[in-house]
């Protein structure tokens, strides 16, 4: 059999999305005629393709970034800002208190999906005390929005080719290839995602701009994405405006939603989203966001009816499926959560995750048969060490329940083993060590989970009501005082900050 | 009268003409300004946010992250019912609803906001923020379009809206740092005043009286274009306010003054009827229901941050007779001291009289009228005579008033008082005692083409005399004063020109150039076209003026703005509604032309400035959280690595900022230069051509295309 056309070949690898079989082939053809301008759009496409990242995802908040004044209102009303410190949340929102649904280092409810975002540590902490608490393994984030991901993908880039990179950034002529609307576009997306040299990037869209006289709406919408990856959101924000206005795009909404959320506007960036659902009243994107936003804003409410609207428009979205699940759960309705995790599994979605809230769902929902089968199926399923943890974290949790203080105590220092950083374990286990008159031990665990969570008030409430009881009134005045900054409405921390109070005022 | 009902210290320092007060929830009235570190503090009395009321002193801030250059608050979207704050910075726009924590708008405003103000204009449906930056002024309606744009003459300094001609609509007064107040109806031209100093705050009072204050410490009333009273003083008045103190129903005029005064003046006859005084200087001061909804206050608030509410009150009776009291004493001090003044006067006659009978007894021979020291003769007279003089060797170009007494009485001191002319108020001369004649000759410069009224005083009196006679005279100063009538050179004409039509005479247009220029004798040429030719003598250059027996009339000089000039004032002696003209400035287009390209240039650099500083930040960003992570963990010479790099960045990225301040300098020069040369344009032009004109070169700056542009300004339309 005759070989077949190398360039055929190429493309062919390319439209099976084989990008390196696609750069071997096109590689040896461009060694054979550097000129060869089609092999070098495809290798070039190919590199791009490799590691194309969807921009409407990415844009982590990084830890510099609570260095900066972005959000214009220092101090805004609440629920009109995504900055709350946890203090307040829990006055006049909707939803459930943080004694039902645990919260993350935000103060918000736990959602259904573990995300981008969902696990920043913005809200009302100084810059030493977010460097400080618990930069562990599964919740580090990147230094910089710019830094963090984007280098890791440069240097990605950097590595597959082993003799240098595919582009010498610095001697493209940048304007020439603007004018060339064949290559300009593959060589913009190659300089933004493969070489993650963004200011290169920014050049060569100005000079498209140009080119074009700031009429074509996907440069201007590369624009506005370059200033924002250079955290110039202003500049930002009128690219995406005026790209909006030429053609709309469900993208760019999203774009835009975000440059907002990051200048800490959310109901403006709802506002833009809702606009961008006129132009397209089917995205589910849109509502998807839209759903985001309140969540984060704590409207449950709202939150979860859009998450409806999302499955109405595309039933097999995991994450609609997955939040509205874990709102039934903490709304005590386990039997519909399960419904909901069910179809999870029919779409063949089956992680650890999924398996452990099924499990904690049939305990709740009293079909107990079902409890031991799923954990077992979670612990087979799970892949790191953290998701055993978190299992084994839930059994142990399970083992407290059916008053089995052997097993639970079993269950979280198998949890510990696992992560040793799980603050919930430490809490259960101080817990329990307290209730088997081990004191010092106890108060060990729960001073250590303290530590680990500063977001959680039931350690410091644990710590305070055993100090209490022991008599150490001072301690426990302090921890008490910290459980009620977390959270105000707690009654019970209430009641002994009443009792030590009035002790106190009798001295 | 007033009583104060509350004192507070905010505790941040307050920019002055920052101050301003907004209901941003739509019920409780909150304090705004302008506060150190490039951000705006909100001040409410009781406030409904929790989380800013367990911040120090119920004040909450807001990061512009730009200088605060002025700031409004007001009802821009009416569907809202609550007012919006608008900040201006150095380069942009932001209209913030403080209730939703929503942007209602954020533009870019490369001119520049110095004063910004919120209502509506003419006949304009929308509500507008109106922003007046460099020699332009934008009006912004809700969605950020700026539906209206107009040129003034310099930077604006200060706006306000009001009904200045009784029609109903509101008309926009703005005052500008070249001393003019212009008022606009929507965007066309309807009224100018001179003032001689750089206007700092305008305030609508009742009906078409608007109070202004000025840099040099001037506060005044205007109703319509004409002034009721102003005074004087020594400290600058910063802000003005309308407030009805004496409860008659008619605001009268606040003024908070440089040095913490705030006085209250009334709107008739500008008498302090008010007195208070604040530690520092007065930052602002509002008006609005603070603490009793529905109830005025008047907020008095300073740099340094207290802050004093007054309320009126009607005065009880005790109050009633003790001022009575206090204004009769008042009274009966200036009867006594006028009577004081009186009595010397008198004493010095009587010596002058006693004087003149000792000569008369000891030389009976002499003629009484010659002998007298205190009398000059009856029939003495001076005679003024304007001459324009060129530059001499040591002398600049000038206007010379020359005075002459019509006998040999002597001329000691010259006062001249003339509006904007002089710095300070007037200008006065005394020559040495030997240098003392009968003569005298006062060089003016004008800087500026204007008509002035001269209000000379002559002291006259004879060489030995203590008392002197003053002389009152009023010369006019005609508009075109430093222009003198040379010959006709046809080889030596100007290559800019202007020319037009008018459906006038050739004798009429005589008269305006009698009316408007110093000419030794009245021009009267016999020829049937008009053909004159004037030397600027500020910098020598031609200015000629030719018109034919069918109307066409041609303005020959390369000064864009002096044709302008000529031909409003033309307009305005013709009584001419409409014209068009068409004109070509070679060399001032060329330079428009380059201009245009600089600014381009100067933008790309920005950008790609800005750019590079984006980028660098982030880096120093992420040094300083690597840093903080070593100096957590004890690594300190890892810090120390990582500090030092900081450091060096840090330079970079101040260096990079200077380029930037740099560059933004030149292109403020240059959008400047550009909204000059457009207010030139539209000055070619009168009447409804004028606006015509300024909106096609807005379009054309719009497009960014400088032969539109430049088309436009040469013929006035495209």
């Amino acid at each position: 059999m005759r070989d077949i056309d190398p360039l055929f070949q190429a493309i062919s690898y390319y439209r099976r999305r084989k990008f390196e079989q696609c750069v071997e082939v096109t590689s040896t053809l461009l060694e054979k005629n550097p000129n060869d301008q089609v092999a070098w759009l495809l290798k070039m496409r190919a590199l791009t393709e490799q590691l194309y990242v969807d921009e409407t995802e990415v844009a982590d908040d990084g830890l510099a970034d609570m260095l900066d004044d972005n959000a214009f209102h220092q101090t805004p009303m609440p629920g009109t800002s995504m900055r709350q410190p946890t203090a307040i949340t829990n006055t006049g929102m909707s939803g459930p208190s943080p004694a039902m649904r645990p919260t993350t280092m935000t103060g918000r409810p736990i959602t259904g999906m573990l995300r981008l975002n969902s696990q920043s540590t913005q809200g009302g902490k100084s810059m030493e005390n977010a460097l400080k608490t618990a930069r562990t393994a599964a919740t580090a984030r990147p230094v910089t929005t710019a830094t963090g991901r984007f280098v890791r993908l440069g240097t990605a880039s950097m590595l597959s080719t082993p003799d240098g990179p595919f582009l010498q950034v610095g001697r493209l002529n940048l304007p020439k290839y603007a004018q060339n609307q064949a290559v300009s576009r593959s060589l913009f997306e190659h300089l933004f995602y493969h070489a993650n040299d963004v200011r290169a990037a920014l050049q060569l869209a100005t000079h498209a701009n140009e080119v074009y006289q700031n009429k074509d709406w996907w440069w201007l919408a590369q624009l506005g994405k370059c200033y924002h990856r250079l955290d110039m959101f202003r500049d930002s924000e009128k690219q995406y405006v005026i790209s909006l206005e030429i053609q709309p795009m469900v993208d760019t909404y999203l774009y835009l939603s975000r440059i907002y959320l990051r200048l800490d506007q959310p109901l403006l960036s709802i506002t833009k989203l809702q606009e961008g659902l006129e132009k397209f009243p089917f995205e589910p994107c849109l509502i998807q966001a839209i759903a985001r936003i309140h969540e984060g804003l704590n409207d449950m409410k709202q939150s979860i009816e859009h998450y409806r609207q999302v499955l109405k428009l595309d039933n097999t979205n995991i994450e609609a499926i997955a939040c509205i699940a874990a709102n039934h759960f903490y709304y005590e309705q386990p039997e519909i959560s399960l419904k909901f995790y069910r179809r999870l599994l029919q779409m063949g979605v089956a992680t650890s995750a999924i398996f452990t809230n099924i499990a904690l769902c049939c305990f709740h929902a009293q079909q107990y048969d079902m409890i031991v089968a799923c954990f077992l199926k979670a612990l087979g399923c799970a892949t790191t060490d953290d998701e055993r943890a978190e299992i084994w974290y839930n059994i142990g949790e399970m083992a407290l329940y059916t008053a089995d203080i052997h097993l639970a105590i079993q269950c979280f220092r198998l949890a510990l083993v696992h992560n040793n950083d799980h603050a919930e374990a430490y809490n259960n286990l101080g817990l329990v060590e307290l209730q088997r008159d081990n004191n010092e031990i106890g108060q060990i665990y729960l001073q250590t989970a303290q530590s680990l969570a500063p977001h959680m008030f039931e350690p410091y409430y644990n710590y305070g009501k055993s100090m209490y009881e022991q008599g150490d009134l001072q301690s426990s005045f302090r921890a008490i005082k910290s459980s009620l900054d977390i959270y105000k409405n707690h009654a019970d921390s209430k009641h002994i900050y009443d009792e030590l109070r009035k002790m106190f005022s009798e001295l | 009268m007033l009583v104060p009902v509350f004192s507070l210290q905010l505790n941040t320092k307050v920019f002055p003409r920052t101050v301003s007060v907004g209901k941003f929830n739509g019920k409780q009235s909150c304090l705004v300004g302008a506060t150190a570190g490039n951000k705006v503090f909100i001040h409410s009395p009781r406030d409904v946010n929790l989380q800013a009321q367990q911040l120090d002193g119920n004040i909450s801030l807001l990061n512009v992250n730009q200088v605060v250059t002025s700031l409004g608050c007001g009802q821009l979207d009416e569907q809202l019912k609550r007012d919006l704050l608008v900040v201006g910075t150095s380069t942009n726009i932001v209209a913030y609803d403080m209730d939703r924590n929503v942007d209602l708008f954020f533009k870019d405003n490369p001119d520049g906001a110095h004063a910004i103000t919120i209502g509506q204009w003419g006949e304009l449906p929308e509500r507008l923020a109106i922003v007046g930056g460099n020699c332009s002024i934008h009006g912004y309606n809700k969605k950020s379009e700026d539906v209206l744009w107009t040129v003034t003459g310099d930077n604006v300094s200060s706006l306000a809206l009001l009904d200045f001609n009784g029609d109903g609509y509101n008309e926009l007064v703005v005052g500008s740092e070249d001393y003019d107040i212009r008022v606009f109806r929507e965007d066309q031209l309807i009224a100018e005043m001179q003032e001689t100093e750089t206007i700092v705050s305008i305030c609508p009072l009742d009906g078409a009286r608007f109070g202004y204050a000025l840099a040099n410490g001037t506060v005044g009333i205007y109703e319509r274009s004409n002034r009721h009273w102003r005074i004087k003083s020594r400290n600058i008045a910063v802000v003005l306010q309308a407030f009805d103190v004496d409860g008659d129903g008619v605001d009268e005029l606040v003024t908070g003054w440089s040095n913490g005064k705030v006085d209250i003046r009334s709107d008739r006859q500008g008498e302090v009827i008010f007195k208070e005084s604040l530690s520092s200087s007065v930052a602002g001061i509002v008006k609005a229901d603070y603490r009793v909804a529905g109830e005025n206050l008047l907020i008095c608030c300073s740099n340094e941050g207290e802050v004093r509410g007054f309320k009126f009150s009607e005065q009880d009776p005790n109050a009633l007779t003790a001022s009575l009291y206090r204004d009769r004493q008042e009274a009966i001090r200036d009867l006594a001291q006028k009577k004081q003044a009186l009595l010397i006067e008198l004493e010095h006659l009587d010596d002058a009289i006693k004087h003149s009978k000792d000569t008369i007894n000891k030389s009976t021979r002499r003629i009484v009228s010659d002998s007298s020291e205190a009398e000059i003769p009856a029939q003495t007279e001076i005679h003024t005579i304007l001459t324009v003089e060129k530059r001499q060797n040591d002398s600049p170009a000038h206007i010379a008033v020359r005075m002459k007494t019509s006998n040999n009485t002597i001329i000691r001191v010259v006062a001249i008082f003339a509006e904007g002319l002089f710095k300070g108020e007037c200008l006065v001369i005394h020559p040495a005692v030997n240098h003392v004649k009968e003569s005298i000759v006062v060089p003016i410069i004008p800087a500026r083409d204007a008509a002035v009224d001269l209000h000379i005083q002559v002291f006259v009196g004879f060489k030995s005399s203590t008392l002197f006679h003053i002389f009152e005279l009023a010369r006019p100063l005609p508009m075109f004063s430093m222009y003198m009538m040379i010959e006709n050179a046809p080889d030596q004409e100007p290559k800019g020109f202007v020319t037009f039509y008018l459906n006038e005479r050739i004798p009429r247009a005589l008269a305006w150039i009698n009316h408007n220029f110093l000419l030794a004798e009245e021009y009267a040429p016999t020829a049937p076209s008009l053909y004159v030719t004037f030397l600027a003598i500020r910098d020598n250059t031609r200015l000629i003026i030719k018109m034919q027996n069918n109307g066409q009339i041609t303005i020959q000089t390369d000064d864009m703005e002096l044709a302008g000039n000529v031909i409003q004032s033309m307009g305005k002696f013709l009584n001419i509604d409409d014209l068009q003209t068409t004109g070509d400035y070679p060399h001032e287009l060329e330079i428009l032309q380059k201009v245009f390209a600089e600014i381009e240039e100067y933008q790309i650099a920005r950008q790609r400035i800005s750019s590079d500083m984006a980028e660098h930040s982030n880096i120093i960003r992420s040094f300083l959280i690597r840093a903080e992570d070593a100096r957590l963990i004890g690594d300190i010479s890892f810090m120390k690595r990582n500090y030092i790099d900081l450091l060096n960045l840090n330079r970079d990225l101040i260096h990079g900022y200077k380029i930037r301040c740099t560059n933004h300098e030149e292109l403020m020069k240059k959008l400047r230069y550009l909204n000059q040369m457009v207010q030139k344009a539209g000055n070619l032009r009168i009447g409804k051509y004028k606006t015509i004109a300024i909106n096609q070169c807005r379009a054309a700056i719009k497009a960014n295309n400088a032969q539109l542009l430049i088309k436009t300004i040469k013929t006035g339309n495209v």
